[in-house]
């Protein structure tokens, strides 16, 4: 088992404010992630300076290259796709056109396979293909960020808080739903969360992050057993 | 009644070229959300040098051809060299530049055109000698009109084409819907917005050229005009919507003709005539906007605190 | 905040801060000296305009600086004034400063009726709707002209309307005692247009403006009237801009349908540009510099020889004028006044006054100049 990310000593954050003091993170192939901690931790600032979206410096390497100095668009295209907090749908554009522009970074032709593909897994969407993303309930978008993720055949899929806003029985259903993509389509997941109890139960890994800096990490059971993390995320 | 489907015809005619300046407009306000202020004089710049190749001997429809393709070299290269370095400053810096853009172009064409300031002869691209009409129901359609519309629908039908089957357009609508979630799916912001502006740009050489075409003359002061109807037009049917850019302008022409028509022994026809045809025809986007603050079919977003 | 903080601090070791106040006026009170002292007409005359522009920008950043909405019709209230002005004084033998404060109040009437669109319509649909405002007033003037004045006197332009100074100032009705009477009325309107500005952006009222342009829907929240701050700003801004025009007719002595075009305001934009939206000084600065150098380039750029080709007039002023204001935008973003700001500021790390940190903000700071404002505008409607 090889790490498809490492991260070592990230730093990153919004004009002369830094959010992430130096972190490291490995994602190992075929692993779901998880990075837990409260509101303003930095975990979407972490997402954000891995996909490239904001000014970052240290050590980021997908798959054996550093990516620390490429555009947003080309990391895409290398295999590492983001789902953004708030979903980031395109709600002016129809369920398909945003599948479709999931698909923007790929070249062949089995875009419409694959479309075929994910309709399936997700027949909601396939049910609600011409209609506008932005008639969508919150949960149907969340499904459409996902599978448009999915679109541009991603090694590593980053995920911002998927629960933000769902009730708790679709917020399960989409925890199952990304749990079966990593144990049937082999799918790498780096999921960032504040519900614990759900995340920890997906998870291979585990890190804790609090006000920019990692300040634990392990195992899904050592985590949860540790004291300070029960009280802070388990509410035990 | 053949004299108002006379006039609706011409209106529609002279609206499809507001409707395509129009379309113009909205693809760059779709990409950065700024009005365009220049894309009359980019017009005007690039029917200047049709005008100055169809001089030289060149024939007109491959004079259009060259300076289209010019053109969007041109408005690649506003938005590389002076669009983009300038959003990077802040974010009205781009309509300041576009304000610049206008002035520098327009003093620009008449340094190198300096006859253009009292107009030069431009050929139509269709026969309008007085004899050339067709009649249909009634009405003589004049068939420079009737070609001038049929160019400007084949043109807007292949920019919807453009827009909705191919991938680019995808990646045009993604950025003009969220910018931010379209480089997250991998699409090349910046090489879209320069697409977008090469893209306004030939627009703005064919329009150019149609417009000098019915005029039979180009003058710099010409586009300024179709600049601000077009703009009306953009905004009557909503500044993001480009089925709204073709009602608005081809309704606009309509209104113009209409009022420019208006019968003499008609109430109150001392104030409703060619001379205050513009006048009615803002007046009408005017109430337009108030009741439909985001023009007929632009769409309204929510702002969040 | 600790901004407000470091300010009061900075106003606390104030000696060097009244210093500082006392050279700019005496070079003030020495520039306008300069002006006056053996001026002919013709060179009062530019100084008269050049005051105008900065009344009309002004009025303009009251408007957009301060209130974030855009209008490029204050042509056509400048317009109106001029009007009512050459008019008045004309067929009613009105007295010239009757027909500035009648002027004002027809122009604030308008403003606030033009003004209620602004209450539905954001950004750029306003932008367009002014523009149009701006466009459609040529026309409104001809028929204006042809109904009123060419069918009475059969000229085709508003002319033969002059302003003569008061007995009490002690000078004749000459051309160069009219110039200079009309120089130190421009003056003095000038400094009160700025007085109120500053007034207005300083008090409980011009926070409300700053707060609506930053965020509408927060400032509601916040207890901001929403409608009556824009409607009563662009009433105010449009009197201002009809000050501005009456001292242009006034001026000028003669206007038509062509004095107040859609050129005119970008005119009025491109000075406050130039100077720096959003900061109190910077629409005066920036109206003389762009008339001077428009005056300049008119005047010389025409027989430069560096100049490729044989250019003759007119156009290759106007062109270096928009290559001067795309530039401008790359030097200087926040105008000439956030220039100096900027150059002042690291000259003031110099002086051994209890200042901040390297690391700051700098679009955001306070300085010791009398005019500490935001400056970031537009960067804040994300």
């Amino acid at each position: 088992m090889s790490a498809l990310l490492t991260v070592r000593g990230l730093s990153a954050g919004y004009g002369p404010i830094e959010v992430l003091h130096g972190v490291d993170l490995d994602v190992q192939e075929g692993q779901v992630a998880v990075i837990l901690g409260a509101n303003g931790a930095g975990k979407t600032t972490m997402l954000r300076a891995i996909s490239g979206m904001i000014p970052r410096t240290g050590v980021v390497d997908f798959n054996g290259q550093s990516i620390i100095k490429t555009a947003p668009e080309r990391i895409v295209s290398l295999g590492v796709a983001q789902v953004p907090q708030g979903r980031g749908t395109f709600t002016d554009l129809t369920v398909d056109d945003n599948m479709r522009a999931g698909a923007y970074v790929r070249h062949d032709h089995e875009v419409v396979s694959d479309l075929a593909l994910w309709y399936e897994t997700f027949p909601r969407l396939k049910d609600r293909r011409s209609q506008k993303a932005g008639t969508l309930s919150g949960g149907e978008q969340q499904m459409l960020a996902i599978a448009r993720a999915l679109m541009s055949r991603p090694k590593l899929l980053l995920c911002d808080e998927p629960s933000l806003g769902l009730a708790p029985l679709i917020t399960k259903a989409l925890f199952q739903t990304i749990q079966r993509l990593n144990e049937q389509h082999g799918l790498t997941v780096l999921l960032v969360e504040q519900n614990a109890n759900l995340a920890l139960d997906i998870a291979h890994h585990v890190c804790l992050l609090e006000t920019g800096l990692i300040i634990a990490a392990g195992s899904p059971a050592a985590i949860a057993s540790d004291d300070a993390v029960r009280r802070a995320y388990l509410g035990a | 009644m053949k004299e108002l489907l006379q006039y609706i015809l011409d209106g529609l005619s002279i609206g499809s070229i507001y409707a395509l300046i129009a379309l113009g407009l909205v693809v760059i306000y779709r990409g950065t959300g700024h009005i365009n202020f220049a894309q009359g004089e980019m017009a005007l710049f690039s029917t200047l040098v049709t005008w100055w190749l169809h001089d030289k001997g060149v024939p007109l429809l491959l004079a259009i051809a060259i300076s289209a393709a010019l053109a969007f070299v041109g408005g690649a290269l506003i938005d590389v060299g002076l669009m983009r370095p300038a959003g990077r400053r802040s974010a009205f810096a781009p309509v300041v530049v576009a304000i610049g853009l206008f002035q520098g172009l327009n003093s620009l064409s008449g340094l190198l055109f300096p006859k253009s300031g009292q107009g030069l002869p431009f050929p139509s691209l269709f026969p309008n000698k007085p004899k050339d009409f067709v009649s249909i129901f009634g009405a003589a359609w004049r068939i420079e009109r009737i070609g001038v519309l049929a160019v400007v629908l084949v043109t807007t039908a292949l920019l919807f084409v453009l827009f909705q089957k191919t991938k680019i357009g995808l990646a045009m609508r993604t950025v003009a819907n969220d910018a931010t979630s379209a480089k997250l799916v991998g699409v090349p912001t910046n090489r879209i917005l320069m697409f977008s502006w090469a893209l306004a740009a030939v627009i703005g050489a064919i329009g150019g050229a149609l417009k000098a075409g019915i005029d039979t003359n180009v003058s710099i002061g010409s586009m300024f005009s179709v600049f601000l109807l077009s703009a009306a037009a953009a905004t009557l049917g909503g500044l993001d919507s480009p089925g709204g850019a073709v009602i608005g302008g081809l309704s606009l022409g309509v209104i113009e003709s209409l009022v420019g028509n208006y019968p003499h022994d008609w109430p109150a026809s001392d104030w409703i005539g060619i001379k205050t045809k513009t006048v009615v025809a803002f007046l009408i986007i005017l109430i337009v906007l108030l009741v439909r603050p985001s023009g007929l079919f632009g769409s309204s977003r929510v702002e969040r605190v | 905040m600790t901004s407000t903080l470091r300010a009061r601090q900075i106003r606390y070791g104030g000696s060097l801060h009244w210093i500082l106040r006392a050279i700019v006026a005496a070079v003030l009170v020495v520039l306008v000296w300069r002006m006056v002292s053996g001026a002919v007409p013709s060179s009062l005359g530019k100084y008269t305009e050049a005051m105008a522009l900065a009344i009309a920008a002004l009025s303009l950043n009251l408007l957009f600086g301060f209130n974030g909405q855009i209008s490029i019709g204050h042509s056509t209230f400048a317009g109106i004034s001029a009007f009512f002005l050459g008019y008045s004084i004309r067929f009613w033998d009105n007295i010239a400063f009757v027909s500035l404060v009648e002027a004002c109040v027809l122009c604030f009437l308008v403003g606030v009726v033009i003004g209620l669109p602004a209450l539905r319509l954001k950004g750029p649909y306003l932008a367009l709707v002014t523009l149009a405002i701006a466009y459609v007033w040529p026309t409104v003037a001809r028929q204006f002209i042809e109904r009123k004045v060419t069918a009475v006197t059969g000229e085709s332009a508003l002319t033969k309307f002059l302003v003569r100074p008061p007995s009490w100032t002690g000078l004749k009705n000459t051309r160069q005692d009219r110039a200079l009477y009309l120089f130190w009325v421009a003056l003095a309107l000038m400094v009160l247009c700025y007085v109120v500005v500053r007034n207005l952006r300083t008090s409980r009222v011009g926070r409300s403006l700053v707060a609506v342009r930053d965020n509408e829907t927060a400032a509601a929240v916040m207890g901001v009237n929403l409608a009556r701050t824009k409607v009563l700003t662009f009433g105010v801004s449009a009197a201002m801009a009809g000050v501005s025009g009456w001292l242009i007719a006034a001026e000028i002595g003669t206007v038509d349908e062509n004095s107040f075009t859609i050129l005119t305001s970008i005119k009025y934009i491109l000075a406050l540009i130039l100077g720096g939206a959003a900061t109190l000084t910077g629409p005066i600065v920036g109206a003389f510099a762009y008339f001077f150098a428009d005056d300049y380039l008119k005047r010389h750029a025409p027989h430069w020889n560096w100049l490729p080709g044989k250019f003759g007039d007119g156009p290759i002023a106007s062109f270096l004028l928009g290559v001067l204001v795309i530039g401008f935008v790359f030097i200087a973003p926040q105008g000439i006044v956030g220039l100096c700001r900027r150059i002042g500021r690291n000259i003031a790390t110099v002086v051994p006054e209890p200042i901040r940190g390297p690391t700051h903000e700098p679009a955001n700071e306070p300085n010791n100049l009398p005019n500490n404002l935001p400056n970031n505008l537009g960067e804040s409607t994300s």
